[in-house]
């Protein structure tokens, strides 16, 4: 029995470590644990609630935008604040181009190199690499001119002995397992990335004001002036700008990201048994499409036990079944007290232990609903709205199963993938793709909602709240990229006397709760295949297909404890 | 590919200069980038085409904001390598951030900043200069605010980082009276 302890430093916010027990080649136990406290809430404690979220925006670093959405919309819902309809589509199109932004960065940048081997670009044969991605995908930045400019760009780096911040990848790993092809034309779409991301920040930054903290939100609405006659304010100019952004953007979501993803999924089809972990799954209903927020373009709902014959609708954000349902649980979290609370309730006074493994072990708490521990995040998306028949879902879910079965060209035959298979590491990352897809078609519907909506005559953004005498307690949700996230307030003469967020990492890095009974990463991690443990590249992939908010440098450690193994991964 | 440069504001400029604060404001002096060009706001006035930004902690996500620039100025608090007093301000260049003898670490900041560099100039956007104006911290406790040493090499930092544009024919002026600095993080209660 080896113990592998991957302790990886965060690149951005955030710790997480990951400890598995490995024997005969497959993990038996895992445990994740949050090695940074999480206490960012006791902040908001008595600020004034109409500025909560410009410090909820300040809580992450790389989710800033859905903090502050969801503060804004806990506050209203406690204030039972109806907001205009233009204030929804602008908050809707700032969503959208934030999670587009984040799934496409995850895929390439944080992940994509646990799958493609940059060492064997060198060998590959541009002229067939070309052909292959055209026989995929129109996507234009598969030309032959194209891939030969990064495949020599990748030999200078090779040979120069130089690789930089890939110096320290799995390379030559025997998991690895595209054609140097493959890697040729995935590692395209990595640098090319690099240009899609500066466009969806553009596109907040033309609505928010600024990136990648907004300023344009406030309790009520969106500060954004609409006058079409006023060069200062919104107008057609600048709903313009959005649809050139959106429609630049929009070509590589759907021809590079997702078919990038449906090449992965039919090269590696052993991934899609691997890493099902816990198999209750929540969305939160978004993207609302009228002021009132009763009609959503996300469906929200409830799957248990992986059943997709049955979902128990949300059908609102004042779906009282939810908030009855959530609690966290800090019996193994460094905190005080034991067994669960409400978060209205919720206390996050720290109890420091050390690493624990039978007690107290993370500074995440176990969110539970009721009691059973929830996998958030894309796949959650697609599930639910797949299992609810949503056109739209099961449009983009169909796309990439076709695709998939149509690129499968490892000699084995073809094979067709089912809603019930995208429960693993590699439905994880198909997921987000199928679901990015989604949201494409949705940035040009919602930009069309909001164009519509203001050439009707419409140019209010902003109800004004009224905070009563008396305390009032409200939830904000939002179907972020990682996850259901929710805000929980108390406010009292304006102020809020509690604040609590359920964020989706906190959800899947979920530790054991009261009755023993794990989180989904940890879940997940049960019988992965781990063929090396100095270079434990298959627990990176299972982890990173929740998109934790990190990276990792490994410590690996051998049964004494001693350090064997220091890599950092990228 | 081919790309146009289109500001948050929807212009367009041949050249592009970010004055780039990074950092946590609730963290203590890990808020040194934000306050650091806050204040650079405040106090000078520059050409159009330098952008000042505060990005927070934006991990892999600075990329898109380093996109083909031709000089970035980054404010950051550091850790470098030999025991150095709170306050002490340092100013790297591209060497100092490109050796991997620099042992450069950057409070929480730094592998965003290195990774974010290497991918650009892989794809070919990387910003022609990059100049990092980094401050040693006090604390960087959740809501300790900023420690008096800091504050005070805050000062010289923004004057630092006016010196540096200067240098390089970029227009950048002390104005005659500081305009409403927005520090929200640094007041009220809790």
């Amino acid at each position: 029995m080896a113990r592998i302890s991957i302790d990886p430093v965060t690149r951005i916010e955030g710790h997480l470590r990951i400890d598995v027990e490995v024997d005969g080649g497959k993990v038996q136990k895992a445990w994740a644990s949050c090695t940074m406290w999480r206490g960012l809430e006791t902040i908001l404690r008595g600020r004034d609630a109409r500025e909560g979220w410009v410090f909820a925006q300040r809580f992450c670093g790389v989710c800033t935008t859905v903090h502050a959405i969801a503060s804004v919309r806990a506050v209203e819902d406690a204030l039972q604040l109806e907001i205009p309809a233009n204030a929804q589509y602008i908050r809707n199109l700032i969503l959208i181009a934030h999670a587009l932004h984040d799934h496409i960065i995850h895929f390439y940048q944080l992940s994509s190199l646990d799958w493609v081997d940059i060492a064997t670009i060198p060998k590959a044969d541009p002229a067939r690499a070309a052909s292959i991605a055209e026989g995929y995908s129109n996507w234009p930045g598969n030309s032959r001119r194209e891939l030969e400019a990064v495949q020599s760009k990748v030999k200078g780096m090779v040979d120069s002995g130089q690789l930089g911040i890939f110096s320290h990848g799995y390379w030559g790993h025997s998991a690895m397992r595209l054609s140097p092809e493959l890697n040729l034309i995935l590692f395209a779409h990595y640098l090319q990335a690099l240009e899609f991301q500066r466009k969806s920040c553009q596109i907040v930054g033309v609505l928010g004001g600024k990136t990648p903290h907004i300023q344009n939100l406030a309790v009520g609405g969106v500060m954004n002036a609409i006058n079409l006659n006023s060069l200062a304010t919104f107008n057609m100019d600048r709903l313009g700008m959005l649809q050139s952004l959106l429609q630049d953007l929009i070509p590589f979501v759907q021809q590079a990201f997702l078919v990038d993803a449906c090449l992965l999924s039919a090269s590696y089809p052993e991934w899609f048994h691997y890493g099902r972990g816990v198999t209750n799954y929540l969305a939160v209903p978004d993207l609302p499409t009228d002021a009132k927020a009763t009609q959503f373009d996300l469906p929200g709902g409830l799957i248990m036990n992986g059943n997709l014959a049955s979902v128990q609708p949300i059908q609102n954000w004042r779906d009282q079944a939810f908030r009855a349902a959530v609690a966290e649980d800090v019996t193994h979290a460094w905190y005080k007290g034991e067994g669960a609370q409400k978060p209205w309730q919720g206390e996050t006074e720290p109890e420091y232990t050390d690493f624990q493994a039978d007690k107290k072990y993370t500074w995440v708490k176990a969110p539970r609903y009721n009691g059973e521990p929830i996998q958030v995040g894309p796949l959650a998306n697609v599930l639910v709205g797949y299992a609810s028949g949503h056109a739209l879902t099961r449009k983009w879910t169909d796309t990439a199963f076709q695709t998939i079965s149509s690129v499968h060209d490892s000699g084995t035959p073809g094979f067709n993938l089912t809603p019930e298979a995208l429960q693993s590491t590699m439905g994880r990352y198909l997921a987000r793709a199928i679901r990015s897809a989604m949201l494409s078609d949705l940035a040009l519907q919602h930009w069309q909602l909001l164009t519509d909506n203001i050439l009707k005559g419409d140019d209010t953004t902003y109800n004004p709240p009224q905070f009563p005498s008396h305390e009032c307690e409200g939830v904000g949700m939002h179907e972020a990229p990682r996850g259901a996230l929710s805000h929980w307030v108390i406010i009292d003469k304006g102020a809020f006397t509690n604040y609590q967020a359920v964020v989706p990492t906190t959800w899947n890095a979920s530790p054991r709760d009261e009755k023993g009974i794990p989180g989904p990463y940890e879940t997940s991690l049960i019988s992965n295949p781990v063929v090396d443990p100095v270079k434990p590249l298959e627990v990176l992939r299972t982890v990173h297909s929740f998109d934790p908010c990190m990276a990792c440098a490994c410590h690996t450690l051998d049964a004494s404890g001693r350090s064997i193994a220091r890599v950092k991964v990228l | 590919m081919s790309t146009t440069q289109v500001d948050n504001r929807g212009g367009r400029s041949a050249r592009r200069i970010a004055v780039v604060g990074l950092g946590n404001v609730l963290l203590g002096d890990d808020g040194f980038g934000p306050l650091a060009v806050e204040m650079f706001r405040s106090l000078y006035e520059c050409d159009s085409k330098v952008e000042i930004l505060d990005l927070g902690t934006p991990g892999l996500d600075l990329a898109p904001y380093l996109y083909d620039a031709d000089l970035v100025v980054i404010a950051d608090a550091v850790h470098p390598r030999e025991e150095e007093k709170p306050g002490t301000l340092f100013v790297y260049c591209d060497e100092d951030l490109a050796s991997p003898q620099a042992q450069l670490r950057l409070t929480s900041h730094d592998p965003g900043v290195q990774e974010s560099l290497a991918q650009l100039r892989l794809a070919g956007h990387a910003p022609s200069e990059v100049i990092v104006v980094g401050v040693v911290p006090e604390s960087c406790n959740l809501g300790s605010g900023i420690s008096l040493s800091v504050l005070n090499t805050c000062l010289v930092a923004v004057d630092t980082i006016a010196r540096l544009l200067v240098e390089r024919a970029i227009d950048c002026r002390r104005r005659h009276a500081p305009v409403q600095r927005n520090v929200w993080w640094l007041s009220g209660s809790a």
